[in-house]
């Protein structure tokens, strides 16, 4: 009697059960030996590096008020389908590509008019902007992040305005 | 040398394929499916179909595949479709067709987001229970086609088949873990644990940094004191490299994979990423067939009469 029918399984089926078996076996070994990820494979490296200073630098959005008034940007309902940690990470990287000045303008905006979308639909509570700025945000980091709002330094990367807002005023 | 490969052969094809009823992996499709079709109902994935080209940055999986972002329009049917499956495969109708849908789909539609900044961590192991679901024979037990086949037509009493999409969500698991702690170790070292490292971590996650922030500011409590977190980060990687001995037969079995589940409500609470739907995969490691008898056992003595028998897992 062959393997497969000794466990009540037909030979097709016992491959294929075999083929799935090394394909995540296999395709998880190999993103841990070779430190990468090939989502849905992964080396799961997250939290994995150390952080050796008190300093934390993070690309931070900035909402634009009528008045001038700049606030942070960070509610899930304001930046959906986006979140505070995918948004900044992919402006980031965006930002670090040598001529990427016209696209990361352009994912402001398209950032931007859809929270003003959403806010006049009512599906968020957030003020009316008539701009996003993305700045790299810098904190000495302190119990109950008590410095949240008086970060020690900004940098403004880019930003972006509503045309027919900035026309109005 | 011989008799050791054929001993490796045997502990292989007992690990995968030792035969079982079908009671355990239909129940871990339903308490994987149900809840997952309840959570994705209210996710829209049609809106990244609107989302800017200019924040698309694809993955390997969808740049090799050529896997376009599709219109608006097309994923709101994609996604419909998914999330009908999703239902279906919990109730066990059209089990083996609605478990290929929400693989095939599903593979598209949660990965789709990661195309879009960050790649997150968190529902890569339910793409593998949505695959694994639909190459198995989950449907052959408490499913509406098993119902409606009637007794006669249904599969054998015990099986092969039964087992080896079990103990393959049970690997992945254990890889996943697994993956987790080699990367700390390959990254920073002991460091991780002997440093401030979780101390600034706990610290840093308070910024909002995360992809959801933690439901609790106690790691600003924690980071108070020189040792705790030091504690917590050896807990931590202790737990994700020795998880797949919860793979042996080992008494300890359940002690692992609850410290595991603990592991990840901790990350949630302390930390922020949101692993909540990645704790449903824990259903595979659970013996419901004995949970069952358990429960039938307390019915039939009446429940005054307690059952101090445990449950072995």
């Amino acid at each position: 009697m062959s393997s497969a029918a000794a466990f009540g399984m037909s030979r097709l089926r016992f491959v294929l059960a075999h083929a799935l078996i090394a394909t995540v076996v296999g395709g998880s070994l190999y993103d841990i030996a070779a430190r990468m990820e090939h989502w849905p494979f992964s080396n799961y490296p997250m939290f994995a590096e150390i952080h050796r200073t008190d300093l934390l630098r993070w690309p931070r959005i900035y909402g634009v008020t009528r008045d001038g008034t700049e606030l942070p940007i960070v509610s899930y309902r304001e930046l959906w389908p986006l979140d505070q940690s995918r948004l900044p990470i992919g402006l980031r990287a965006i930002y670090n590509e040598p001529g990427s000045s016209a696209r990361i303008h352009e994912a402001l905006r398209d950032v931007l008019q859809r929270y003003e979308q959403r806010r006049e639909a009512g599906e968020h509570s957030g003020p009316a902007l008539v701009g996003l700025r993305l700045y790299l945000v810098t904190w000495e980091v302190e119990p109950f992040a008590r410095n949240l709002a008086a970060p020690s330094r900004r940098q403004l990367l880019s930003s972006v305005m509503l045309e027919n807002r900035v026309a109005a005023r | 040398m011989r008799r050791a490969a054929a001993a490796l052969r045997r502990g292989w094809l007992r690990f995968w394929f030792e035969p079982s009823a079908p009671t355990n992996l239909a129940v871990s499709r339903i308490v994987v499916y149900a809840p997952l079709a309840v959570f994705y109902a209210v996710h829209d994935y049609a809106i990244w179909g609107r989302v800017s080209p200019a924040l698309y940055q694809p993955i390997w999986l969808f740049r090799t595949l050529h896997l376009p972002v599709l219109a608006p329009a097309t994923l709101d049917v994609l996604q419909t479709v998914w999330k009908v499956s999703l239902f279906t495969a919990a109730a066990g109708l059209f089990t083996s067709a609605s478990c290929a849908l929400t693989a095939l789909l599903g593979v598209y539609l949660i990965g789709l987001p990661h195309n879009f900044g960050q790649t997150y961590h968190f529902d890569a192991a339910i793409v593998f229970a949505f695959a694994t679901l639909a190459c198995s024979r989950c449907g052959d037990a408490l499913s509406i086609d098993a119902w409606i086949a009637g007794p006669s037509h249904r599969g054998p009493s015990a099986s092969g088949e039964y087992t080896w999409p079990i103990r393959l969500m049970w690997v992945t698991l254990s890889l996943v873990f697994f993956a987790a702690g080699v990367a700390k170790i390959w990254t920073s070292g002991v460091e991780w644990v002997t440093s401030d490292q979780m101390t600034l971590l706990l610290e840093r996650v308070q910024y909002h940094i995360s992809d959801a922030d933690p439901v609790t500011n106690w790691g600003s409590y924690i980071a108070r004191y020189s040792l705790l977190p030091r504690v917590l980060a050896a807990a931590t990687m202790i737990i994700e490299t020795t998880y797949p001995l919860a793979l042996l037969r080992t008494r300890a079995r359940p002690f692992i994979v609850l410290a595991g589940i603990g592991l990840i409500v901790g990350i949630r609470l302390l930390m922020g990423p949101t692993f909540e739907h990645f704790l449903l995969l824990n259903a595979f490691w659970v013996p419901w067939d004995r949970v069952g008898a358990w429960l039938r056992l307390r019915v039939r003595h009446g429940a005054s009469v307690i059952d101090r028998s445990p449950i072995h897992v």
